[in-house]
């Protein structure tokens, strides 16, 4: 809540800085670019969502801050992720142990394979304090059963002897939350943590990531398909496209006044309570295969605003033009990458208003084929 | 449980009627014997009018799969009966219910898992026609290519093995399978759960279509409250193998009276942040208990926020609440079904009174 003031006058660096991240992985076969150049800032107690679909390079950029891409397959080209100042692309294995769990952590998507399935939960919640902090066994262990009384387990003390598979999903995904606090971290990167979970244990899921990130200033990087879900926890919303960066604005301006043709189409994509019955306007086609990228904007097929330009060239990710905001530009700015943004108007029928506007075919040589050629 | 009333004057293309379906928990390997039983389906009546979608939406463990999964025939069902145009229909197999079977048909969440990775998409599609002996090979091709075609395909997919398609063009398939044999009532059971959003908006748009072009019936199972209350007539809210509660899609979420239907809808996140700033929720405690031993007396007062606010009463862990008549269409298994406040009711899904245009 206070965070919102905080984040408009913060002076520092972020606490999390990242520029210009390229990912890319190696089959040997073929070479693909999950991450193709995000950059973005959090602030410290801030709560910023990454929404895409599979495949958009969230849960790679994620999995990228805590280092943790799977090797020797994925590389992160070129970039910069800092942390509190410190660049984490040049930081050991060993360093980076230290830092995951006590300064950012993740919690999983999975509750179930998050959790080592032979260890009792109190080992697994001990095991994380005892890595990072000097501590005896016996007082790890009261610190473990008073982390599970703070996320809502009941009688914490009598549950730290028993098994993942003894706990429910919701219950799994409190301990991974227990763990992923335990040691107060400044970051938490949460990788849609409640997809697995029934929509009322997930309300209790999502209320308590809010409260605890909330009372602690935990700052939150959020990554969900799930546009409601968005919506109640993010103050800042980056959407995801083919690995790039498409549209970068507050909450409420992306849902009020989303500019590029694919936040729009996703936001009239899903059925709202109000207008029941009314066909969605989906957006057309299907993500496009990784690897297989068209030269310009990899949204170009599937965009109704498509120009010519958009199938030579990627539009970089700048500040929508101020003018068009009666009050300035929104705190945090909004940013977006599109040569032919959806005008206010056209975002409630989700396609151009323009008089005979229609959107330009794809070049004769077609798509280029990325990274493979 | 007293029987919902049917929705309107139209007869029922399908009728269940007070229909359970049980699974033994067994123990031992030799001597396994049965040591209690898991109520799946514990009671349930349901219509469904020839061209009408009717939603089903609970958690998981409520007995929604188990339930499509019996009205198609692929569970035995303990006891009750489901009738179909009328007659009795059990799903196991004699040669009067193929007939009947193939106008029941299934599409399934997951559209990898539910064809065969090392078929082509229209040997998928044509094997409902090959095992009911309907066609020659020739014709059976010329139909799977118009198959493709209702739903979205073109027929050069009917070459392509499940791999090289996308997700959204998997369950393309499954769904033509499904309409192979021109079935008149389609189970689907999460069948766009899987999809990614701007997928997910395009088979549900085809799923409208299909209705329209083939009057359909659909029974349509999901989690997730926007996209039944997208595409049903009328909604049934399932808890622990029994429906709490049914009414039409609008009551159902301007009007909801069971608690547990409030707090459904209370929890599911609305993709609109001055909605979500100023709503009401009701969070419900734990999670939904064992269908194998579920409580006494209403089966939600465990987990009941309106019980709480009435003092507890007794009644709700004695007595097992019969269908409560809202209005014709709406009914409510509560005792106090009237005693949910009219503010909790509206604040719980969001100003969303403002008038589509």
């Amino acid at each position: 809540m206070s965070a919102d003031g905080r984040a408009q006058t913060a002076t520092g660096d972020p606490l999390l800085r990242v520029r210009d991240l390229i990912v890319r992985f190696d089959s040997g076969r073929n070479v693909v670019y999950a991450v193709n150049g995000v950059s973005f800032d959090l602030e410290a107690g801030g709560a910023l969502g990454l929404v895409g679909e599979s495949g958009s390079g969230k849960s790679v950029t994620s999995l990228a801050i805590l280092r943790l891409l799977p090797r020797p397959a994925a590389k992160i080209v070129t970039g910069e992720i800092r942390l509190g100042g410190r660049d984490l692309i040049r930081l050991s294995d060993r360093e980076m142990r230290r830092l995951r769990g006590k300064e950012m952590s993740l919690v999983p998507q999975d509750p179930l394979s998050g959790l080592n399935p032979v260890l009792t939960i109190g080992e697994q919640v001990v095991e994380t304090l005892r890595a990072h902090e000097n501590m005896r066994r016996r007082e790890a262990r009261d610190r473990a059963a008073e982390l599970l009384g703070t996320v809502g387990i009941p009688r914490p003390a009598d549950q730290l002897d028993r098994y993942p598979h003894q706990f429910s999903g919701g219950m799994r995904q409190r301990v991974l939350i227990a763990i992923a606090l335990a040691l107060r971290p400044t970051l938490l990167i949460a990788d849609e943590p409640t997809t697995a979970l029934d929509v009322t244990v997930q309300a209790q899921v999502l209320e308590l990531l809010h409260d605890l990130t909330a009372q602690r200033g935990t700052a939150i990087l959020l990554i969900s398909h799930d546009l409601g879900i968005m919506a109640r926890m993010t103050r800042r919303i980056m959407v995801m496209y083919a690995g790039y960066v498409v549209e970068s604005a507050p909450t409420a301006e992306i849902f009020a006044r989303p500019a590029h043709p694919y936040t729009a189409g996703l936001l009239r994509s899903i059925p709202r309570v109000g207008d029941a019955g009314r066909p969605l306007t989906p957006i057309v086609g299907s993500p496009p295969e990784s690897g297989r990228l068209p030269r310009g904007c990899p949204f170009a097929p599937r965009c109704a605003w498509a120009l010519d330009v958009c199938w030579q060239e990627m539009p970089p990710l700048d500040p929508v033009d101020a003018v068009s905001y009666s009050g300035g530009p929104p705190p945090g700015g909004h940013l977006l990458a599109c040569h032919n943004p959806v005008a206010a108007d056209e975002v409630e029928g989700g396609r151009p208003l323009r008089p005979g506007f229609r959107p330009a075919p794809p070049p004769e040589d077609g798509l280029v084929a990325q990274g493979t050629t | 449980m007293t029987t919902p009333p049917p929705s309107a004057s139209e007869p029922a293309l399908l009728e269940v009627h007070d229909l359970r379906v049980h699974f033994p928990i067994t123990r031992g390997v030799i001597f396994r014997r049965t040591v209690g039983q898991v109520h799946a389906v514990d009671g349930l009546s349901l219509k469904l009018a020839t061209a009408e979608t009717v939603g089903l939406v609970g958690e998981s463990g409520s007995g929604k799969t188990t339930l499509g999964r019996a009205i198609v025939g692929l569970l035995p069902p303990t006891s009750g009966t489901i009738l179909f145009r009328g007659q009795p229909f059990s799903g196991r197999g004699t040669a009067r219910n193929q007939a009947g079977r193939s106008q029941l048909q299934m599409v399934f969440q997951d559209p990898t898992a539910s064809l065969d990775p090392r078929w082509r998409a229209g040997a998928s599609i044509a094997e409902p026609l090959r095992v009911n002996h309907i066609g020659t090979r020739a014709e059976r091709r010329e139909r799977v290519s118009e198959l493709l075609e209702v739903v979205g395909l073109s027929p050069v997919h009917a070459r392509r093995y499940p791999h090289e398609l996308s997700g959204g063009q998997r369950q393309r398939v499954g769904l033509a399978r499904a309409l192979a044999l021109n079935p008149a009532v389609i189970v689907a059971d999460e069948a766009v759960s899987a999809l990614d959003v701007s997928i997910r908006a395009q088979v549900i748009n085809l799923l409208q279509q299909l209705q329209d072009e083939l009057k359909l019936s659909y029974l349509f199972i999901a989690h997730d409250l926007a996209v039944v209350r997208h595409l049903s007539n009328r909604v049934a809210v399932m808890y622990l193998g029994q429906i709490v509660e049914q009414a039409t899609a609008a009551d159902l979420y301007s009007d909801a009276r069971h608690p547990y239907t409030v707090s459904l809808l209370s929890a599911v996140p609305v993709p609109d942040p001055l909605v979500e700033a100023g709503r009401q929720r009701i969070v419900l405690p734990g999670d939904p208990p064992n269908p194998a031993s579920p409580p006494p007396g209403c089966r939600f007062h465990t987990r009941c926020w309106l019980r709480e606010r009435l003092g507890n009463p007794e009644r709700c862990a004695a007595e097992e609440p019969a269908h409560q008549h809202v209005s014709a269409s709406h009914t409510a298994a509560c005792h106090y079904a009237h005693e949910v406040p009219e503010n909790v009711r509206l604040s719980t899904v969001g100003p969303t009174a403002e008038p589509a245009p």
